[in-house]
């Protein structure tokens, strides 16, 4: 048998290797990562950020569960359609909210951070999304920012979004 | 019977289908008959030229063989063409039947919007108040035409009542149409059916066909608002409802519930199913289902809400209580 | 034909409705009942506004867009800003004019969140010594105009339910009439009725609703069989989408003394996904006049029935008496988000025509026999993509108030030339949410201009001259007796034009983009002054004053798309400018 001819199985039999890796999709949220991370108010409204009520500490522990997942990044998008952020910070862009895609974040892009200011709120209009939505859905939701933000890795990270593409018949801008 | 045959038909849509698959699987059927018959005793006869001549040499038939020949493939390529001429004109009148034009003069009109993995149902009207949404079930009246119109929230499904109609596939931004008509009473199983993903095979729904009296009083009693709690415990399982992550995305009408991102449950106790056909709608099941939903379907959109124990019971009892 | 012809007896030119005494001040945004915003002062002309100079300017230290008209009473202008909504009183008898003093209404941080589009405020109104605004957390405030004392607050509603207020209010009869925003977070639209002296409210008229909650009853007389029938702000919806179906009254009210009717259009129809509400959507998009101290409804017409493109009804409505094919009438100008000026008969509501004064694609024109508007099909929009729409969301025009001049008889309108492309899909209601349903990218239309000024004939209905801008045309207009035409450009122009000819005749660069209401008025040395505020934002100006990120167009519903070079040409400002000959 040739030199030649097992290198070449070798290299096959790699590449055959890296094809079985599949993501491990854990649909099921640990009980741990489903409490509330805000107390409720009465009327069933979303909390704003800066009321009395708001008052819990950070309930962040063991990190991101979805970093690097594709599911959690999919789930993200979902949700941040389905919970209505995109109506504020559009696809990334902003609008009534500021935008998800840039250099400078006020109150941080490290997980932990994007989580807090989804879960507590802040105080220029932000809602307290932790009185409603699950842990596990919060991190889901601060996977697709950093998304968004090219801070997932490209494997994981859908190229482009489910959404209305720019038409090539408008025109350019003066 | 079987609520979900396409052989145990209940409406002239099915029989249509089904007769033309009959007509199809025999004609077709007879053809392969033929073919395979001939095939064999070729097989079996001997074949005299192979046996008298070296390979090598190149066979020549006869001038008269030849034309023979010729004639034959002729033939039986007109015979073809003939067969599957026929069949397309067959196929395509029948699929003029059934389907129908999004603008078609309407009767009664049923909008089916499909979502990753349900099936939110809308019975249209020209009096914009008296439009019924429910979602995962379709009730009919007896041999009425219905139209059935349709598209998808998400990715391409297909909806399907094998014993009703065939497969009518559902696109994202695209509307498609077609004739729905149920010639008895009966409840019969719909599921969808192009691949849309992990539950795909637990995105069914029943429809329900009643004489039309029966029909009328199921709008009417759709179209309330949700009953009011009655008792303490059904309050609670309201106040729990509002303040939990089940309001962010299902409409209760008469409540300030009204997202529009899963099922109405505006009436979801006088349902049969639950989870989209996945099980029978109990409040066993309905335990089971909120308590943990990625159990019953695995990658489902419905968030597992993070409930105190003793605020589920209360919840499944007002829940069931919305007849 | 009586009050006609005794118009004509009178040699009543003066009696008409759009010649208003004048007393050289500025008391309410829009200048005067009819609307007119049209100044009787005439030092400034043609000839001299060339000559025209910078005389004093001051800051608000806030950055936001300033959409508010400046006021001046008794000698003193006062400003409203956007969120915090401060008011800052400024004398103006002393040189370089100082503070008085500030009333500060602090309102909630978090309103700022149910803001659709940025945290302006159109400004005040000036009644009886009191100085009346909206705050944006859902507040009335009544303020001592002399001592900046905060005479009454009366709360209206709940940020939580995605409700704000940006409009300026018009003190009628002593009945403050305010109208909420939100009709972009699925609100329940209403405009109320405020006691001038308490505060007290004493009508609110939904837009959707049952007819006791419309105030519709027995004098209720819309003039199309459209209109007409009970509770249609009830049966026009899918059972309970009423109850989140947006028509908030967040724009201009205008008063007919004679008439004694208040006129005003509420706003869109949420979401914007129209397939989620079949129906026409009572009353949503709809024209109201109504009684100032009961609110109740006189008329209503709807102008977009099942409102497909975010075509809000809340545009001005200016109050004119024209000659009409030989017949004096009472009539309302009102240049609508859907491109056409209508022209209707205000004391019946009966559509006189409604002509396009902007590119459009959307409809065909009205049908004067039934009323309704004449859509296209292939552009309306729901679950589904449709591209090439004109005009795009804010319309042909948006909430920037037109004028009038009785001197060339001419609307002076500034509008947009945008159009868009619409994807639909799933509107979610969530209270205090976004409740749209719909993907937009907005772009300039043909001409590749995005902008214009144009003067408009409302008898003749037509264009008589324009003016093209490179961005919407998104400031007020202004006109004075001396044929000057006054406006603002979102690059940070502020011009002066001939109101005959459309000729610029001046121009100043301000710091920031224009998208305010000048105003003018007579300061306290007998001069005539023009002021006006910088300050770009609001919706068409988000890019700037919320740094929002280009990549992608669908930033602030769709407008960044069209907006990506603003930066290049304004920075975000906030400042007052008084201009006066020297």
């Amino acid at each position: 048998m040739s030199s030649r001819f097992l290198r070449v199985a070798t290299f096959a039999a790699c590449l055959l290797a890296l094809a079985c890796k599949r993501e491990e999709r854990d649909f099921r949220p640990q009980p741990a990562r489903l409490s509330l991370t805000a107390p409720s108010e009465a009327q069933g409204d979303l909390v704003p950020a800066n009321t009395p009520a708001n008052t819990v500490t950070s309930p962040v522990r063991g990190g991101n569960p979805y970093e690097g997942v594709a599911w959690g990044i999919s789930e993200g998008q979902f949700l941040f359609d389905s919970y209505n952020c995109s109506g504020c910070h559009a696809r990334g862009a902003g609008g009534m909210g500021p935008p998800l895609i840039k250099d400078k974040w006020i109150y941080g892009v490290e997980p932990e951070k994007l989580f807090e200011t989804i879960a507590k709120g802040r105080p220029d209009g932000m809602p307290a999304w932790g009185s409603k939505v699950p842990e596990y859905q919060i991190w889901q939701l601060v996977t697709y920012v950093r998304s968004m933000n090219g801070l997932e890795p490209k494997s994981a990270t859908p190229v482009r979004s489910d959404h209305l593409q720019q038409s090539l018949r408008e025109r350019p801008l003066q | 019977m079987n609520p979900q045959s396409a052989f145990q038909t209940a409406g002239q849509h099915a029989d249509a289908i089904r007769n033309l698959g009959l007509q199809f699987v025999g004609l077709l059927g007879l053809i392969f008959l033929l073919v395979i018959t001939m095939s064999l005793l070729s097989i079996r006869r001997r074949h005299r030229g192979i046996e008298q001549e070296p390979l090598e040499h190149t066979h020549h038939p006869s001038p008269g063989t030849e034309a023979k020949l010729t004639r034959a493939v002729s033939i039986a390529c007109g015979i073809t063409l003939l067969i599957i001429f026929g069949l397309v004109t067959v196929s395509v009148s029948v699929g003029k039947g059934i389907s129908a034009p999004v603008n078609a003069p309407k009767d009664l009109v049923v909008e089916v919007n499909a979502n990753q993995w349900w099936w939110q149902i809308r019975y249209l009207s020209d009096d914009a108040s008296a439009i019924v949404t429910t979602a995962n079930e379709i009730h009919l009246p007896v041999g009425r035409r219905v139209l059935i119109r349709g598209s998808s929230n998400d990715v391409i499904h297909s909806f399907w009542v094998p014993s009703l109609q065939g497969k009518r596939d559902l696109f994202p931004q695209h509307m498609t149409s077609e004739w729905l008509k149920a010639d008895r009473p009966g409840r019969f199983r719909g599921q969808c059916a192009e691949f849309c993903g992990f539950q795909h095979a637990h995105m069914a729904f029943w429809v329900v066909a009643e004489p039309d009296a029966q029909f009328q009083a199921w709008m009417r009693q759709q179209l309330q608002p949700a009953v009011e709690p009655q008792d303490d415990e059904k309050r609670r399982g309201r106040k729990v409802f509002m303040d939990s992550a089940c309001v962010l995305c299902h409409t209760i009408r008469g409540t300030e519930a009204s997202g529009f991102v899963g099922p109405d449950l505006t009436h979801m106790g006088s349902r049969l199913s639950l989870a989209a056909g996945a099980m029978p709608n109990n409040k066993g099941n309905l335990a089971g289902w909120i308590a943990d939903p990625q159990n019953i379907k695995p990658g489902t959109h419905m968030a597992t809400v993070p409930l105190h124990a003793e605020d589920i019971q209360p919840l499944i009892d007002y829940l069931e209580s919305l007849q | 034909m009586a009050t006609a012809l005794g118009l004509l007896l009178t040699g009543g030119l003066g009696s008409q409705i759009q010649n208003q005494p004048d007393d050289a001040q500025w008391v309410m945004p829009a200048k005067n009942f009819a609307s007119t915003r049209f100044s009787t002062l005439s030092e400034i002309n043609t000839a001299n506004v060339k000559n025209l100079a910078l005389k004093w300017s001051f800051s608000t230290g806030l950055d936001k867009g300033h959409e508010a008209a400046p006021l001046v009473v008794n000698n003193t202008m006062y400003i409203v800003t956007p969120w915090p909504n401060t008011l800052f009183a400024l004398d103006l008898t002393r040189p370089g004019p100082a503070v008085k003093w500030t009333y500060q209404p602090n309102p909630s941080r978090s309103a700022k969140g149910v803001a659709c589009c940025d945290v302006v405020n159109r400004g005040a109104a000036y009644f009886n010594g009191r100085v009346f605004y909206n705050t944006l957390d859902m507040n009335t405030v009544a303020v001592d105009a002399v001592t900046g004392k905060e005479v009454w607050k009366t709360s209206l509603g709940t940020i939580r339910q995605g409700e704000s207020m940006t409009m300026a209010p018009l003190v009628v009869k002593g009945k403050v009439i305010v109208g909420n925003s939100g009709g972009e977070m699925g609100v329940r639209g209403w405009l109320a009725g405020l006691d001038a002296e308490t505060g007290k409210i004493s009508w609110r008229a939904y837009t959707a609703g049952p007819d006791t909650d419309v105030l519709i009853g027995p004098n209720f007389k819309p003039f199309y069989p459209m209109d007409q029938g009970k509770d249609l702000g009830l049966k026009s919806w899918p059972p309970d989408m009423w109850r989140i179906g947006g028509g908030s009254a967040w724009s201009w009210i205008s008063y007919d003394p004679e008439l004694d009717l208040i006129y005003y259009g509420t706003a869109n129809a949420s979401p914007w996904n129209a397939d989620q509400r079949p129906g026409d959507n009572k009353w949503s998009s709809t024209l109201f006049a109504r009684r100032p101290e009961t609110g109740e409804a006189i008329w209503a017409y709807q102008l977009n029935p099942h409102d497909d493109h975010d075509y809000d009804g809340v545009n001005e409505n200016i109050l004119l008496d024209l000659n009409i094919n030989g017949r004096l009438r009472k009539v309302l100008a009102h240049p609508d988000r859907n491109a056409r000026m209508y022209i209707m008969d205000r004391a019946t509501g009966e559509v006189l025509s409604a002509e396009t004064y902007a590119h459009q694609n959307t409809s065909e024109g009205v049908d004067l026999k039934t009323g309704r508007l004449k859509t296209v099909p292939s552009k309306s929009t729901g679950f589904k993509t449709v591209r090439d729409i004109c005009p795009a969301a804010p319309g042909g025009k948006d909430w920037q108030p037109s004028s009038y001049s009785p001197r060339t008889g001419l609307i002076y309108l500034p509008h947009n030339k945008l159009c868009k492309e619409f994807e639909g899909r799933q509107a979610n209601y969530i209270a205090g949410t976004p409740y749209l349903g719909a993907t937009v990218r907005m772009y300039a239309g043909p001409g590749n201009y995005r902008g214009q000024v144009s003067a408009w004939d409302p008898v003749k209905a037509k264009t008589v001259w324009s003016i093209n801008e490179r961005f919407p045309a998104w400031s007020g207009t202004v006109v004075t007796a001396g044929d000057v035409l006054f406006y603002g450009t979102m690059d940070g122009w502020f011009k002066a034009v001939d109101a005959r000819t459309g000729t610029q005749l001046w121009q100043f660069k301000t710091a920031s983009g224009v998208i305010s209401q000048p105003v003018t008025y007579r300061g306290p040395d007998g001069k005539q002054y023009v002021a006006v505020v910088d300050g770009v934002g609001g919706w068409s100006g988000a890019i700037v004053s919320g740094g929002l990120n280009p990549k992608d167009g669908t930033g602030a519903l769709g407008f960044v798309n069209a907006m990506s070079d603003l930066p290049r040409y304004s920075p975000k400002g906030g400042t007052l400018y008084v201009f006066a000959l020297p």
